[in-house]
């Protein structure tokens, strides 16, 4: 079982992978005794690290000496065993959420995607009415930003409270991306703080994500 | 059983009937005894994804002991998640096991209830113990799995009375069969593992004579032995050497502990080889 593991293809939970010193670990590994082990059933993968690009005429500061970023990564992934695997929402993710309730403190969500993979279970988030915008954050109000069913494109802060992750809008490209009017159409951006109905015309406000 | 609303069976055993004839002549008066080596176990199928609902499943199925009206052990295993915990639990930095194990009312000599009785939530609290120390547990904050374990058939001699045996030691038979159906479930269903954890039994047995010595055997199978005097059943990570659980009990001659040691280090030695056939097995399932 513990032989060198980078050739065969296939890793189990506890198998050997090589020594610390010579990978990185990647996903669905850990280490153990400066040794690396796969955590994971799945198929073993080795990525080479970036080579940097060309060599640097001038030194302009001064850098640490040897990175340890030159060790190749060793990831283990399900690819191949199964499609489905539950992810969750990190801190720094970007995930796709539908607001279910609006307070005048905060908004509550729910989680839909993650990064690019469409979530099985139902996970809750908060944006809380600081979190809505960067600036003018004292005039922010909630029922100005969002609204029941709206979809809003948000960024994980804080994995939160027992009950929710904490999200933030607080960037151009982040906020509501889909929204429909109170006559139930669905409306278009027109600015970074309004969406307007196609048809009746009338505008409504909401915290606008800036299109790609 | 004051359960109205299901069709209940008879409560108590239940024997299908069996017609006289001359191979059950024999198979009466024979008693069956261990074919097997001491140190070997029984040949078991294991496989995994089986039920595609959940997120990860395997089934375990340990051949009979080669004896007719003898039932050998079946058991399924299903895991649901990681998913989010209920709303009013506390943040928890890692995941939250729960796990159950049911026997199905018909698994067993005596007729079992739908409900869990206190024997199943004894090996439901085992496996938990078993899984916790293989499980990776901070990789998964704020969330809870489902270990559900189902005992289709119990490990059970038909013709031996209920009376005789302690049921204790088919606890143990089940519980090891439990630990490693579940480890490859949890692998099946991608939640990270520091090893795959196998559970194992060993046995202190004495033959029916006067002066027979006790000795060592791993997987025991009650009804082939005159008396069990003590047994243990560990749960044992291989590729670290340690052991998550260990379930002791039974009468130990005081006079000898190195026999402790033996008996655990027999343990270990079962655990290994389920381990092997959980190995092979998960190496299969990638197509």
């Amino acid at each position: 079982m513990a032989t060198s593991a980078p050739q065969t293809a296939l890793a189990i939970p506890g198998q050997l992978l090589g020594s610390a010193s010579k990978y990185q670990p990647g996903p669905g590994t850990h280490i153990h005794e400066s040794n690396l082990y796969s955590s994971l059933l799945g198929a073993v993968h080795v990525v080479q690290p970036a080579k940097a690009p060309g060599p640097v005429k001038r030194l302009t500061k001064i850098t640490p000496a040897a990175s340890p970023a030159e060790l190749p990564t060793i990831s283990v992934s399900r690819s191949g065993v199964s499609e489905k695997r539950e992810i969750l929402p990190e801190v720094g993710n970007t995930v796709l959420c539908r607001v279910v309730r609006i307070m005048p403190r905060q908004a509550v969500v729910a989680i839909l995607i993650c990064g690019d993979t469409v979530l099985d279970a139902e996970w809750q988030g908060l944006i809380r009415v600081q979190d809505v915008r960067a600036t003018e954050k004292d005039r922010v109000k909630i029922y100005e930003s969002f609204r029941p069913g709206d979809i809003v494109r948000a960024e994980v802060i804080s994995l939160g409270d027992q009950a929710s992750y904490y999200l933030s809008t607080a960037r151009n490209e982040l906020g509501v991306i889909m929204a429909t009017s109170e006559a139930g159409n669905t409306m278009y951006p027109v600015s970074w703080k309004e969406y307007r109905d196609p048809e009746t015309g009338l505008g409504e406000p909401r915290k606008v994500a800036k299109p790609y | 059983m004051a359960d109205r609303r299901r069709v209940n069976g008879p409560v108590g055993a239940t024997i299908p009937p069996v017609f006289e004839d001359e191979d059950v002549q024999v198979q009466a008066t024979q008693r069956t005894t261990r074919s097997r080596a001491p140190n070997g176990i029984r040949k078991m199928y294991l496989k995994t994804g089986v039920t595609p609902s959940a997120s990860g499943s395997a089934y375990l199925e340990i051949e009979t002991s080669g004896k007719d009206g003898v039932s050998g052990l079946k058991l399924s295993c299903t895991v649901h998640g990681p998913r989010s915990l209920p709303r009013l639990s506390p943040f928890s930095p890692h995941i939250i096991l729960s796990t159950h194990v049911k026997f199905a009312p018909f698994a067993t000599k005596q007729r079992r209830g739908y409900l869990r009785d206190p024997s199943e939530r004894d090996l439901g609290t085992h496996l938990e113990a078993a899984l916790r120390g293989a499980i990776i547990a901070d990789r998964w904050p704020k969330s809870g799995v489902d270990i559900i374990i189902s005992i289709i058939e119990g490990d059970q001699g038909r013709e031996t009375s209920g009376a005789q045996g302690d049921d204790t030691w088919d606890m143990m038979n089940a519980l090891s069969g439990c630990i490693t159906v579940a480890s490859a479930a949890l692998a099946d269903a991608g939640i990270d593992c520091v090893d795959t954890v196998a559970g194992g039994v060993a046995a202190l047995v004495r033959g029916s004579g006067e002066n027979d010595t006790a000795r060592i055997v791993i997987d025991p199978i009650p009804s082939e032995h005159e008396r069990i005097e003590a047994a243990c059943c560990i749960a044992y990570l291989p590729a670290r050497d340690e052991i998550t659980n260990l379930w002791f009990k039974g009468d130990m001659p005081d006079h000898d502990m190195g026999i402790y040691s033996e008996l655990v280090q027999q343990g270990i030695q079962a655990s290994k080889l389920a381990n092997r056939v959980l190995v092979e097995s998960l190496g299969e399932t990638v197509k």
